[in-house]
């Protein structure tokens, strides 16, 4: 019976991120994918954002597989017949590059070498099929007729996560939850990009897209961002309203690639490739529902993506490093049960991860909302106000400045605690936390304030 | 629907490297399928892999050209659907993710 300590379901970004912090701790670990190689089951629509990574990874730019150098970021509104965009330059970048487009097949395959190289062993073509439980415990899993044990089994195995289902951590999915997108790779020369998206050779350029009442959707986004020599554009709806309004999304695509300014973009460029991915709107699971005995879920599988804020590598990459120091804490104590694993949820609370997801799916609904109850060219006209809600935030490590109190807290979870004292402390915590959030509300107010002056 | 794609599906479908399997790793029920009221399959699958043959009522399925995303799997209204990913090595090949 072969058994090693901690086992990864999924060389994704959050799978790898886990390996890797592992593997950096001397923990043995095994990583298995379904893949032959990672990254060739994987999409993404969005821009890699390295602020992760570079913690894990510090050199990491002397070999990471790119295609560019974000530096330009658009916001632009659509409607059939207006378009607003809002142009950005982070010229900083340029020097400090911390955003690049790439292909997943090239990056999650670097990463997960990263990992191998720091001591992980990596099982490529090898889906997980089951877990091996004893009771509600997992102390396994089973792969085809093979079986392999270990203290600790991470679930970073994507949306519809074998690990999450076997153990019963994750239940029903809600088609209103859902993102469904489609995404084409565009071949296009690389100095028409850079004529075009006006910037400079190896510098991307990155669009968001808010589309309002094309093809009676109400809203639905778009991402738009350049390769070397290609262009990858994808498109996202919720997965109720396509099924209600009977939309093929694949035929929206077709629709939004004929509007006069994504036709100016992208005219004369020819597919090379067609990719469809499902992904979580921003936090599907319940917090609870991430950990179990012998179990933790991080990544897609645990539904942690800021979906709407275009954060989805770093979200996943983050709870992967978390789940590894929540291990490293039950290794010392030598339990994996429910109990240690618990603190997954404070690794993850000192990180901004909580409010970036919930903000993310509060930005969702609001534009939901909001383009139910407005027309297309009230849409467009107010995108300044609408704006505001796109500002990002891209380092989610920044702890507030009460993390002494976390870390207090976490330190004293190690020993024993009685409930009675354990209690206030939380509490403690808990209430320490909560200035933080009082002046993002003033802020956000003050805000609207301005908004409503300038208008 | 308005508005005709200019790339029908066989032709975005082209561009996509599938490692088929000889086991089906979706099996659909048919027999549920003909009571389902709305079958948002056949508008969901971003592959056009669910079709509904009017004249003999019944669904037909491919799974050979599946992008597993798994969609129809959360929006089949009947449970007729089941789903897993094909086995390791096998299935979808992208190659520019």
């Amino acid at each position: 019976m072969d058994k090693v300590t901690c086992i990864v379901v999924g060389a994704g970004p959050a799978g790898s991120a886990c390996a890797l912090a592992l593997a950096q701790k001397g923990i043995e670990t095994v990583l298995f994918e379904r893949g032959r190689v990672p990254g060739e089951k994987n999409v993404s629509s969005f821009v890699l954002y390295a602020h992760e990574l570079k913690r894990l990874i510090p050199d990491f730019r002397e070999d990471l597989p790119f295609e560019r150098i974000v530096v330009r970021t658009d916001q632009v509104q659509l409607a059939p017949n207006d378009a607003k965009a809002l142009t950005s330059y982070n010229y900083r970048w340029v020097d400090d590059p911390l955003a690049f487009t790439a292909f997943r097949r090239k990056f999650d395959g670097w990463f997960s070498k990263k990992a191998v190289e720091a001591g992980a062993q990596l099982m490529g073509g090898m889906k997980v099929s089951d877990l091996i439980k004893d009771g509600d415990r997992v102390i396994g899993v089973r792969v085809g007729e093979e079986e392999l044990y270990a203290d600790v089994v991470v679930g970073a195995d994507g949306f519809h996560s074998i690990v999450g289902e076997k153990s019963g951590l994750v239940t029903a999915w809600e088609p209103k939850r859902c993102f469904l997108a489609v995404k084409e790779v565009l071949d296009l020369p690389s100095d028409v990009i850079n004529q075009r998206f006006q910037v400079a050779e190896g510098l991307a350029c990155e669009q968001g897209i808010y589309c309002y009442h094309m093809n009676d959707l109400d809203v639905f986004s778009a991402t738009l961002y350049t390769n070397k020599d290609s262009i990858s554009l994808a498109v996202f709806a919720r997965l109720d309203e396509l099924k209600e309004k009977g939309i093929q999304l694949h035929q929206q695509l077709e629709i939004l690639k004929k509007h006069p300014y994504l036709d100016n973009l992208i005219r004369g460029a020819q597919l090379r490739e067609y990719q469809a991915h499902l992904l979580p709107d921003g936090g599907r699971v319940k917090p609870e529902h991430l950990f179990g005995n012998g179990v933790l879920l991080c990544g897609e599988a645990g539904g942690i993506t800021a979906t709407e804020t275009g954060m989805g590598i770093p979200t996943c990459l983050l709870s992967g490093m978390m789940a590894a120091e929540t291990i490293g804490d039950a290794l010392k104590k030598k339990d994996f049960s429910k109990r240690t694993l618990k603190n997954y949820l404070i690794y993850l609370d000192t990180t901004a991860l909580f409010d970036m997801i919930h903000k993310s799916r509060k930005e969702s609904d609001y534009y939901a909302s909001a383009a139910r109850s407005e027309g297309p060219r009230e849409m467009v006209a107010a995108a300044d106000i609408y704006n505001q809600y796109w500002e990002k935030d891209v380092t989610y490590l920044s702890k507030s400045s009460f993390s002494l109190l976390v870390e207090l807290y976490l330190r004293i979870g190690q020993f024993r605690v009685p409930g009675l004292l354990r209690w206030p402390l939380t509490a403690l915590v808990k209430l320490s936390r909560l200035p933080a959030k009082y002046i993002e509300e003033i802020k956000r107010k003050s805000r609207q304030r301005y908004y409503e002056w300038k208008k | 629907m308005n508005g005709k794609s200019s790339l029908p599906i066989d032709d975005k479908m082209a561009t996509v490297k599938i490692k088929i399997h000889k086991d089906a790793h979706i099996t659909v029920k048919k027999e549920l399928c003909q009571e389902c009221p709305t079958r948002p399959c056949l508008v969901i699958c971003t592959a056009e892999n669910y079709q509904w043959d009017e004249k003999r009522q019944e669904m037909i399925f491919n799974y050979e050209g599946c992008l597993e995303c798994g969609a129809c799997r959360i929006i089949c209204p009947c449970d007729a659907i089941e789903w897993s990913y094909p086995k390791g090595g096998f299935g979808v090949k992208y190659r520019f993710g």
